[in-house]
């Protein structure tokens, strides 16, 4: 399983496909079958009025992402980890932090 | 401080121009993003992990009251409340849309400033000692030297594509604050000249800089850079970016080999036609004179009871001022340092105290120091109190200055693409570790550095202490360096021991500062003069938890 970000072209938030448009809430990130995510991807990577450096997260089978990708993608998923308030995702978007740090 | 002439102001305008048609045609789809990322970061406009960053040149680190009021402007109105000040006496804003951009740009140059070869494979920011102009030890004030070479290199159009970035340092004291030794080119203002230093650098590959040339004359050290630049632009390995810096061409050659290649090429220069006129050197530095400093008397009883009656205050006035050309003045740190707090950061509201008080009582004038805090460069000691409760009521009183606290470090896998670990994290909980006045003073002088990644923007190498994040697997951890100064003495300092994780670095720390108190000859030995009489070797052990 995957999931597949990029940056919003206009404001550079990092985006999660939902599996059917982009959610700034990558509690929303749909987790893709292999084939499904690669023809997704392609099609992104053409439409770069959009997003910006579309990429595949591969996942472990418990939903994260896999170990060398884990602390980036925690971080590009819950904002920096340095404390100040206003820069938490998770607090913005209601939830608790997601994937595991 | 220099002031834009039509010439510039029309640069400027019309460089913003191009760049705010750039992004109209971006946002458009006129222009790939493999198009337009080499022109976005001509402007200094970077794409980080949550959004896009723009790095706003501060040439030389000279701000006024009135640039610190427009930065503040713009992180309200434009980011999140926020700026980062850089090891490049630069700022960062790490929440920017690419949309504003353009506004931003137009909002800068209404006080003469921009963002250009902020990044790039050009000449960036010329950095210099952040007492320039005021320092008791100085002998030659860089900044008219660091403007001549802002000037000679904004948009070279020999050097706007070089193998990778360059980066000049400049001082003009006794003791070097501008840390000269480990940039691609050093330079030293004498009275007599410059010693020119060539081929330093962090990053994967650290080098000191080698001394190629004594007594350069002023009138002449333009030529001179040029040469320098054009054997490196030429010979520089543009096949392997790892390999590319100036440091890498200096250490093949070898620096008598690389100096007599310079020479050459220096006596082929049409000198005339490169050197700036002695008459433009007296102009430009006509724009870098002393302050109308203020007659009010220094009343040195009234200074003395302010410290009795207030401890906290006189061990800022002992921490966070620095001895200035005239007894009367001192020049003042501002640490954005404080305990728990992410290293070079100010709010805006804290910009703008910043800016009435240099207005108050610094002559309107702010420097940002390469360790990633603000100068006010001429302050009566007789404000000093007065100046010290305006700073305290915004949380800018930290009396850390050159502290174990006093850390530089990079923004780390919080923000940036590159980074292997995360530093601000790290650096808070160093601070937290040792937010006891007490026991920060009782260690007295201790630089601790954080990089997050091997290109060393944290400057882990000349660390007293120095700390750089891998990644391991996935997994950050941190190697720890002992021994590097940046100083007049520079050395590079030494992997010691095994990686440790972020857990186990503050109190690795701990225990390597602990021996350091009980190994001490007395008070005055500062901790890198202990680590060099005792040797690294003796520090080691203690970097991991005893058995």
């Amino acid at each position: 399983m995957k999931l597949l970000t990029a940056n919003r072209l206009t404001d550079g938030v990092t985006l999660w496909h939902t599996g059917t448009g982009w959610s700034e809430d990558a509690a929303h990130a749909a987790r893709l079958d292999d084939e499904q995510a690669d023809a997704l991807l392609t099609d992104w990577k053409t439409r770069e009025t959009e997003v910006v450096g579309p990429y595949l997260i591969p996942l472990t089978p418990d939903g994260n992402p896999v170990q060398r990708e884990q602390v980036r993608e925690f971080i590009r998923a819950n904002g920096p980890t340095i404390g100040q308030t206003a820069d938490a995702l998770s607090q913005a978007h209601g939830r608790a932090d997601i994937f595991e740090s | 401080m220099y002031v834009y002439d039509s010439f510039d102001h029309t640069f400027v305008r019309e460089r913003n121009a191009e760049f705010a048609d750039q992004v109209a045609r971006r946002l458009s789809g006129e222009l790939s993003e493999d198009q337009f990322k080499p022109l976005r970061l001509m402007n200094g406009l970077y794409l980080q992990l949550h959004a896009y960053m723009l790095r706003i040149a501060v040439p030389y680190g000279v701000l006024s009251s009135k640039q610190v009021r427009k930065l503040a402007h713009i992180a309200r109105t434009y980011d999140r409340d926020f700026g980062h000040f850089t090891t490049r006496q630069n700022l960062q804003f790490n929440w920017i849309k690419l949309a504003d951009t353009p506004k931003i740009l137009e909002e800068l140059a209404e006080v003469e400033m921009h963002a250009l070869q902020t990044s790039g494979n050009c000449i960036r920011n010329t950095t210099t000692d952040q007492f320039a102009g005021a320092a008791r030890d100085e002998h030659t004030d860089p900044r008219p030297w660091a403007e001549v070479i802002r000037q000679w290199s904004s948009i070279h159009p020999e050097f706007t594509f070089l193998p990778r970035k360059f980066k000049i340092a400049i001082t003009g004291a006794a003791k070097d604050r501008a840390a000269i030794r480990v940039h691609d080119i050093g330079l030293h203002a004498k009275p007599e000249g410059f010693d020119v230093y060539v081929g330093g650098g962090m990053g994967r590959t650290p080098h000191l800089g080698h001394l190629i040339k004594s007594s350069l004359p002023g009138e002449q050290l333009l030529s001179y850079l040029e040469a320098a630049l054009r054997v490196y632009n030429r010979y520089g390995r543009r096949d392997n970016i790892y390999k590319a810096r100036i440091k890498i061409l200096v250490s093949a050659l070898g620096p008598e080999e690389y100096a007599r290649q310079v020479e050459e090429e220096w006596n082929t220069l049409d000198k005339a036609k490169i050197d700036a006129p002695s008459a433009e050197i007296v102009r430009i530095r006509s724009f870098f004179p002393d302050p109308v400093f203020t007659d009010k008397t220094f009343d040195r009883v009234a200074l003395e009871r302010a410290q009795i009656a207030d401890p906290a205050f006189a061990r800022w006035v002992k921490n966070n001022t620095h001895a200035h050309k005239r007894d009367d003045h001192v020049s003042v740190t501002i640490s954005l340092k404080p305990v728990g707090l992410p290293p070079g950061d100010a709010s805006s509201a804290q910009m703008d105290v910043m800016a009435d008080v240099a207005d108050q009582f610094a002559y309107g004038e702010l420097r940002v120091s390469h360790e990633q805090n603000i100068i006010l460069p001429h302050v009566a000691k007789t404000d000093l109190y007065e100046l010290y409760r305006q700073l305290d009521a915004v949380n800018l009183s930290t009396a850390n200055g050159g502290k174990i606290t006093d850390m530089i470090a990079c923004p780390g896998l919080d923000y940036c693409t590159l980074a292997n670990a995360r530093s601000i994290p790290l650096a808070q909980d160093i601070s937290q570790r040792f937010a006891d006045a007490e026991l920060t003073d009782k260690i007295g002088d201790l630089q601790i550095k954080i990089s997050g990644c091997i290109n060393a923007c944290g400057h882990h190498h000349v660390g007293h202490i120095g700390i750089l994040g891998v990644d391991k697997q996935g997994i950050e951890f941190y190697q720890i360096l002992l021994g590097g100064r940046a100083d007049e003495k520079a050395a590079l300092g030494q992997i010691t021991g095994k990686g440790l994780s972020a857990e186990a670095v503050p109190a690795a720390i701990e225990r390597v500062v602990q021996l350091y108190l009980k190994l001490r000859t007395d008070e005055s030995e500062r901790f890198i003069d202990a680590l060099e009489r005792l040797g690294r070797d003796t520090f080691a052990e203690a970097l991991h938890e005893p058995a």
